[in-house]
């Protein structure tokens, strides 16, 4: 049985196709104003790479914040019911998710296979993804390069704003007093680090932990997270589309 | 004329038995600007909201009774005096509910008449028998609509309009209305939510409701039978009996438990609990780690929302909704 998982996010839109509970393509790609045509075009493409029809695609479940726009789909489910399906697919020992996405954050503890409980921060951009963009634009460097860059800090600048317009300015005034760029970043790593930390801490938090969502690819983060946290974080393969991937085994069943 | 009120400790069948039309005051749906000049941005916005509708002279009243409910309420009559044309009177509704509070606030009944009077309301015992017992009457409505199916848009509209009114407009709801059976049941508790919307997210998502929210089932939900009204001693003897017996609100000390026995009483019959809580009312937020410590050792889910007016994103809410509707079911 061939099925479908859609997850539109703020920033990208994923899809993931499973044959039988094996992933046999997916995509990801950045989201259009319009999103019901990002959720047809990135079903599209994943279709196309895989060598499948539409037709042949039993089930599709869509997922993330755009889900209600996916008319197409059979059922929608939210994120945080897909990201715990997702993760526990990749890494079956997984009680505790952190998703760090675009423009939210959610941590998630799961108990049997389940959601038994999860926290959610959406209200502003502090602990999210656009929390490293606002940096990485401040200091004049890409987002992807800042993991790599703040691996070569030699200690960690503080930053003490959380709202992340007031950490841009502090950010700016550190560079102006002569901080390095290197230790400024791994500054901003430590900061988003408490501030998922301190969401985190409402919730149980049980290894292993599963850390997802775009910003999952950034091993600083990684990092930062393990020394706030205490455990090892384990990082799926391909951490941006385990709601996708959790989508489309709710399709599954 | 029209006399506001923010509090569902509000005596309405005074102000409706002096021929003044009780009207509650609700924030509003546009952004607060005017306010901020007067009340912090880290105070409540249901009172940072209605604020600013006076400020925008958006409300149709001409006189406003607070009653020392929480910190934030007390200084906004300061603010509210100052800044408006509007009469304002501070009945001070004691915190601590007991045998001596009780005394002190029969006087503060006895005045709150007097103020009424000096606003050109006349108060006669056959008036306010009347008002008694229209309220006792639209209570009971209201009530039995919210045991069949509760209808917050109903709730919301009949805290703004005459008592006579809002018993014709009950009656008709009542006539049509349809329970919900087989959803999985919430228990809403929290402070204030006008916004009816927010109700449907539940619904939307797949809930059957129940609430413990002042502008929900706080507002009609009292405990004291009808009884013989000879005089107004006997007048204000019922009013303290029925008020400081209310469906509790966090804001009062009593000298038992009643506040959660009351939550975790309604929360029996429910498959997870909502804090659906404003922004810093600190009242809610003091009881929520504690209540939600003792809702999960009866084996509820709890979920908290953290509400700010006018509310930005809906979808947000939703997500959260919908998710905790996964969880249960």
């Amino acid at each position: 049985m061939i099925v479908a998982g859609i997850d539109v996010g703020s920033l990208t839109a994923k899809c993931a196709l499973l044959k039988d509970r094996e992933l046999v393509a997916y995509r990801v790609i950045k989201v259009s104003p319009n999103l019901e045509e990002t959720a047809e075009k990135v079903f599209c493409e994943t279709l196309e790479k895989a060598g499948i029809r539409r037709e042949e695609v039993e089930k599709i479940v869509a997922t993330g914040y755009g889900r209600n726009k996916v008319s197409f789909a059979d059922k929608k489910v939210t994120e945080i019911s897909c990201h715990a399906k997702g993760a526990i697919f990749f890494i079956p020992t997984a009680r505790t998710v952190i998703d760090i996405g675009g423009q939210d954050s959610k941590v998630i503890s799961i108990s049997n296979g389940k959601v038994a409980e999860f926290v959610m921060n959406d209200k502003c951009a502090a602990g999210t993804g656009r929390f490293l963009e606002v940096m990485a634009n401040a200091l004049g460097v890409k987002v992807e390069e800042l993991g790599d860059i703040a691996e070569r800090a030699k200690k960690a600048t503080r930053i003490s704003s959380t709202c992340t317009v007031f950490a841009e300015s502090e950010v700016i005034s550190h560079l102006a007093s002569g901080e390095k760029v290197e230790d400024i970043v791994a500054g901003i790593h430590e900061a988003i680090a408490s501030r998922i930390v301190a969401m985190a801490q409402r919730v149980r938090i049980v290894p292993d932990v599963v850390l997802t969502g775009g910003v999952a690819k950034n091993k600083a983060m990684k990092k930062a997270l393990e020394e706030k946290i205490g455990f090892e974080i384990k990082i799926p393969p391909e951490p941006q589309i385990v709601g996708a991937v959790g989508a489309a085994l709710f399709a599954l069943a | 004329m029209n006399v506001g009120y923010l509090c569902t400790y509000t005596p309405k069948e005074l102000i409706d038995g002096a021929g003044f039309t009780p009207v509650r005051i609700f924030a509003g749906d546009n952004p607060i600007s005017l306010a901020t000049a007067h009340i912090q941005s880290y105070a409540c916005s249901q009172a940072r909201g209605s604020f600013e509708r006076a400020l925008k002279g958006e409300l149709d009243v001409q006189a406003v009774v607070f009653t020392r409910c929480c910190d934030t309420l007390m200084r906004l009559t300061d603010i509210w005096e100052r800044n408006t044309d509007m009469k304002v009177h501070n009945l001070e509704f004691p915190s601590r509910i007991d045998e001596k509070s009780r005394n002190f606030f029969i006087r503060e009944l006895e005045d709150f008449v007097a103020v009424l009077e000096s606003w050109g309301g006349e108060i006669t015992l056959e008036r306010v028998k009347e008002s008694l017992s229209l309220y006792r009457v639209l209570e009971e409505k209201l009530t039995r609509l919210f045991e069949i199916k509760p209808d917050y848009e109903v709730a919301i509209r009949v805290q703004e309009m005459n008592v006579r009114d809002a018993i014709k407009l009950v009656d008709e709801k009542l006539e049509k209305a349809e329970g919900s059976e087989g959803r999985p049941k919430v228990l809403i508790t929290g402070s204030v939510c006008p916004f009816v919307d927010v109700y449907k997210l539940f619904e939307d998502a797949g809930f059957a409701l129940m609430d413990d929210i002042c502008t929900g089932t706080r507002f009609f939900t009292f405990n004291t039978p009808e009884r013989e009204i000879r005089n107004m001693e006997d007048v204000y003897e019922y009013l303290a009996d029925k008020y400081f017996n209310k469906a509790p609100c966090p804001t009062k000390h009593f000298s038992d438990d009643r506040r959660f026995e009351y939550i975790l009483n309604l929360a029996k019959d429910c498959d997870g609990v909502v804090f659906l809580l404003l922004k810093f009312c600190e009242p809610h937020f003091y009881d929520y780690p504690q209540l939600k410590e003792k809702l999960e050792e009866m084996g509820k889910k709890t979920l908290l929302i953290e509400l700010e007016f006018p509310i930005a994103s809906y979808e947000q809410l939703r997500t959260r909704i919908e998710a905790f509707y996964e969880v249960i079911e």
